[in-house]
């Protein structure tokens, strides 16, 4: 209890005071704190600054396992199916956490109340399961669009574009512009006007996220699949058609992320709808071959009026079964700190602090680096108001496998939008009765 | 039978021409790798161009720094216990199964039991089992013995991959050595053992060292078990390693290239220095069943 | 007395011998397995652990051989099996023919022709997954600068190139190990026979034909049978190639099984399917070890 106490206070203190390596995390001598994280390049730095936690509490960091989210996921299934869940700590992303039911502790009375206040809020509300907050987030990522500004500033496109399409040529302020631009910009092979992410659930999550923007909605409030709507069935032919006027590239139906990146950067792309971590990989001379020529702004809207905003954090959580929860929440306090943030902010992540957008845009702006302050500007606006996550339900994967090989169907054209639409609805009607819903 | 130095001469040429052919196939045959190679040294906006960069513009070593953490690039990956680990691993693996291969392959070869058919055929079919039907009740049993995360539980794994392969082509070496020459020794009063040792084993060496190149390349390159029974640095290998390359949403393919060179050189300098019993080794009692 | 023990003794040994090799087996092989059968006979979820003590009999069995997907995977395996196979066959053949004629330089050459051994499958799944992107990749970059052709081929997309090209990975990986065992069996080959045929006058396609080929024939089921060993490592590959997608166009049965029992934690069901394969690996296996030993009764050697 004594232990809880300090941990209280501390906490309590970084929110007080800024700078927050003075601040206390506890005192957990001799203990090891056995962590599963994320691993990667990108996420590698943050890890580099645990040793100032190791120093400040006395414990010790093991990290029994690092690798990349697709590959943590099965693991952490493996641990539950085999009882091995002897680790506290774990990364844990928002589209994943629904999957693993129990396993994670809420962290409600575990953090304090100030730290969680320091949170974006809707932050806090996605990694919200079943009214248990299952994780903490560390850094969030959202649709974003992202575009090649020289295209749009020059002349000859401009009235070219005026005279076939009756409006002035800017960057796409709704879904409807995006798809006559990519038409008027693609040349192939050479050169295409967009691309999307085309099979697992990042196809899914695209069509998801277009759904919502042209108001409709995956399921109905009893749980029943209603994604086959016309809404529906308009947000899948917007694929459809952009496949078909090959403006977007043909493989696109094999696509995932690292394609869409790699793609955009190699210059032949003229709009990328991607994550917002990508920013600072685009606009590095030595990968990309559009740095300095990157214009982000937030993704556009739907029919409905609304941006497509899907959106996930990536998280750390505590298990049920860790051994001692408050040296955990210690840890997590840490690597979610303002400074750490800080750290992870200034390599292009999102933070998910709501002072340090502020301070990290201010740094951004003071060192003249312009691109990196308007990005994470648009970021910020898109991350409080554009951003929405899948529905946070254990069966959304199984959903989501249901439906991707039908849209990439679709989109290939070996059935119609509707078609495809109704028999993935059938199939994931099935997987919601199985699991009890209705 | 007159042979003009004309005809000698286009018989040379012939032979020039044949070895050129041949190398030249070989090498298209290797441009995927090569390209891969290549890649190692050059920034991933030269390898995925539109429109293509066919002559290298740049060659740097800088994709080996974010492997191993020099220059501007200061976080690598631990590729050095990635590496020490394979090599364990490997090497280990390699060893048991041929220990265990020659004891299967010298009783298949030199003794007559009961069910021996049907023993050599059922050791051969329980290697045909997908690694992918095995991966989840192999990592049950192994995280109840404790062995997930550890080198001993991959050379396990990695021994009976090898095991069935070994003693085929143990058992078939074996075959080719004529049974006299161990019974002569046994009549001048060597053991069994003894004439195993001395006249058999070292008779054997081509096929044992093609075995164990074999079996050094499937544990030396092998993923998909691996990626499940390892979890950290203390038993991860090189090819999991690979995926450090790859982060929820990036890939760094210059990075992984180089990553790769890392991998394929100790196996192709294993590879060329066995090459000579290589051949020689796979002969599998050939046409003798 | 002494002498029965003896005799014992040497009964024993290749049992003893046989041993190590045996328990290996069974320990990392038939006991996952028969653990495995027990979850297909179960509606076990990974991430409800307790669903492992629900018998429910051959309902995932039913389920799956009731679902046209399953089938459809199942019938793309064995074709990819067979085209791989003996693609890999043929070239491997033709490139061990060419190289037995070197005699220069050959132990490099031997290396050169390894090289894709050293490949790791997952790597040479992102390889070529880069080398066939239809839009930076390598392969239409090269044909549209060549100018012969002015698309961007969907090499992992269309219907029939899909699969083309995952076979086509897949043959690179694996020729090398065909051409060297084919390699070796021709080294064995006796001299005797070649040099009697073109004695008699026979041109260099009928040796070929009726001595060099019976010849190998054994070496070639060897060949086969080994690499049927090992194919489901082309999972690897095409987990990173295409992961069964477009539309379930490149689907095999690994990746199913993998997406139902990982991604969506359906063990029971994902190990019924697992079962499938495992039969379908042992049978293509068990079917070139009877052709071996035909051959070898064929070519008069000793059973």
């Amino acid at each position: 209890m004594k232990l809880k106490t300090t941990l209280v206070l501390g906490t309590a203190l970084v929110a007080l005071a800024v700078p927050a390596m003075a601040q206390d995390y506890g005192s957990f001598d001799g203990y090891t704190l056995r962590v599963k994280l994320i691993g990667g390049a990108q996420y590698e730095p943050l890890y580099a600054e645990i040793p100032k936690w190791e120093a400040a509490t006395g414990a010790k960091v093991e990290i029994v396992s690092s690798k990349n989210h697709f590959e943590l996921d099965k693991e952490i299934k493996q641990d539950i199916a085999a009882g091995t869940l002897d680790w506290c700590v774990g990364s844990n992303h928002t589209s994943f956490a629904p999957q693993y039911g129990e396993i994670y502790t809420d962290l409600t009375g575990l953090i304090a109340p100030e730290v969680i206040a320091d949170f974006v809020p809707l932050m806090i509300q996605h990694s919200t399961v079943d009214g248990r907050l299952v994780q903490l987030p560390r850094h969030s990522d959202v649709s974003n669009f992202f575009y090649q500004k020289s295209l749009y500033e020059d002349a000859e496109k401009q009235a070219a574009f005026k005279t076939t399409y009756g409006y002035d040529l800017a960057p796409p302020e709704t879904w409807a512009q995006v798809k006559d631009q990519a038409i008027f910009f693609s040349n192939p092979p050479d050169f295409y006007g967009f691309q999307f992410v085309g099979k697992d659930e990042a196809i899914t999550g695209r069509f998801y996220e277009m759904l919502v923007a042209n108001g409709g909605a995956m399921f109905d409030e009893n749980w029943v699949p209603t994604f086959n709507s016309a809404e529906g069935v308009a947000s899948l032919q917007f694929f459809v058609d952009l496949y078909a006027a090959k403006a977007v590239p043909a493989g696109v139906p094999n696509y995932t992320w690292d394609d869409t990146g790699l793609g955009f950067g190699s210059g032949s792309i003229a709009m990328d709808l991607d994550w917002g971590g990508w920013s600072s990989y685009f606009n590095d001379p030595a990968n990309s071959k559009v740095a300095g020529n990157v214009g982000v702004i937030r993704a556009p809207k739907g029919t409905a009026g609304k941006r497509t905003g899907w959106s996930g954090s990536h998280s750390f959580s505590i298990t049920e079964s860790c051994d001692n929860k408050p040296a955990a929440a210690s840890f997590l306090t840490f690597l979610t700190s303002y400074d750490n943030q800080m750290v992870e902010a200034r390599k292009g992540l999102l933070p998910t602090r709501s002072k340090v957008w502020e301070d990290a845009i201010a740094e951004f702006e003071a060192a003249g680096n312009t691109f990196s302050a308007e990005t994470m500007k648009t970021f910020q606006a898109s991350m409080s108001e554009d951003a929405f996550t899948p529905p946070l339900i254990a069966e959304w994967i199984e959903v989501s496998n249901a439906l991707w090989p039908k849209l990439q169907a679709a989109i290939v054209g070996d059935m119609t939008a509707a078609d495809a639409l109704n028999e993935a609805q059938a199939d994931a009607a099935e997987i919601m009765k199985d699991a009890g819903y209705n | 039978m007159t042979v003009t130095v004309q005809s000698r001469a286009s018989k040379q040429a012939k032979r020039i021409a044949l070895w050129f052919t041949t190398f030249a196939l070989m090498l298209v045959m290797c441009v995927p790798g090569l390209w891969v190679v290549l890649s190692a040294f050059r920034p991933n906006r030269e390898i995925l161009a539109k429109p293509p960069v066919w002559i290298p513009q740049e060659l740097s070593l800088v994709n080996f720094g974010k492997v191993f953490g020099f220059g501007a690039e200061q976080v690598g990956i631990p590729v050095g216990s990635y590496f020490a680990n394979s090599l364990i691993i490997a090497l280990t693996s390699t060893i048991i199964a041929l220990i265990i291969g020659i004891g299967g392959g010298y009783a298949f070869a030199r003794y007559r039991f009961r069910f021996k058919g049907g023993l050599f055929l059922g050791l051969m079919l329980f290697r045909a089992v997908p690694g992918i039907a095995l991966s989840l009740p192999v990592f049950m049993m192994w995280s109840k013995l404790g062995l997930v995360d550890t080198k001993l539980g991959l050379i396990i794994v990695y021994v009976s991959l090898n095991v069935p392969f070994t003693i085929w082509l143990i058992d078939g070496f074996f075959r080719q050595i004529p049974q006299a020459l161990s019974e002569a020794a046994q009549v001048d009063g060597c053991t069994r053992w003894q004439a195993f040792w001395k006249i058999e084993f070292p008779l054997a060496k081509s096929g044992i060292a093609a075995a164990g190149v074999f079996a050094f390349l499937t544990s030396w390159n092998e993923f998909a078990l691996a990626s499940q029974l390892t979890r950290s640095t203390d038993s991860k290998t090189l090819p999991v390693g690979l995926l450090d390359f790859t982060a929820q949403f990036t890939i760094d393919w210059a990075g992984m290239c180089a990553m790769a060179v890392i991998i394929i050189i100790p196996a192709l300098i294993l590879t060329f220095i066995v090459q000579k019993h290589l051949i020689a080794g796979l002969t599998f009692g050939g046409v003798k069943g | 007395m002494i002498r029965a023990l003896t005799t014992r003794r040497t009964e024993m040994a290749p049992f003893l011998l046989l041993l190590p090799a045996v328990a290996t087996m069974l320990f990392v092989v038939a006991l996952p397995l028969i653990f495995s059968l027990w979850t297909s006979l179960t509606p076990y979820k990974l991430t409800k652990p307790n669903t492992l003590y629900d018998f429910i009999g051959l309902t995932n069995y039913v389920r799956i051989f009731g679902d046209w997907d399953f089938w459809e995977a199942f019938l793309r395996t064995i074709g990819f099996l067979t085209v791989a196979l003996n693609v890999e066959f043929a070239l491997g053949l033709g490139i061990a023919l060419l190289i037995n004629k070197i005699t220069w330089g050959q132990r490099g050459l031997r290396t050169i022709m390894m090289f894709p051994m050293m490949f790791s499958p997952i790597l040479v799944g992102f390889q070529f997954k880069f080398l066939f992107n239809d839009h930076i990749g390598v392969v239409n970059n090269a044909l549209q600068s060549l100018g012969l052709t002015n698309r961007a081929i969907p090499w992992l997309v269309d219907a029939k190139l899909a699969m083309f090209s995952i076979t086509l990975a897949e043959v690179w990986m694996s020729t090398s190990i065909f051409a060297i065992l084919l390699l070796a069996g021709l080294f064995a080959m006796p001299r005797d026979p070649l040099e009697a045929a073109k004695v008699d006058g026979c041109n260099a396609w009928q040796v070929f034909r009726h001595i060099t080929l019976p010849f190998l024939m054994p070496f070639a089921y060897i060949a086969m049978a080994i690499r049927s060993l090992d194919v489901a490592r082309a999972y690897d590959l095409v987990a990173v190639m295409t992961d069964g997608g477009p539309a379930g166009r490149t689907e095999l049965l690994w990746t199913l099984i993998a997406r139902v029992g990982y991604d969506e934690a359906k063990m029971g069901q994902a190990n019924a399917m697992a079962y499938v394969s495992t039969i379908l690996s042992i049978l293509f296996t068990w079917y070139f070890y009877r052709k071996l030993v035909a051959a070898r009764r064929y070519m008069g050697g000793a059973e």
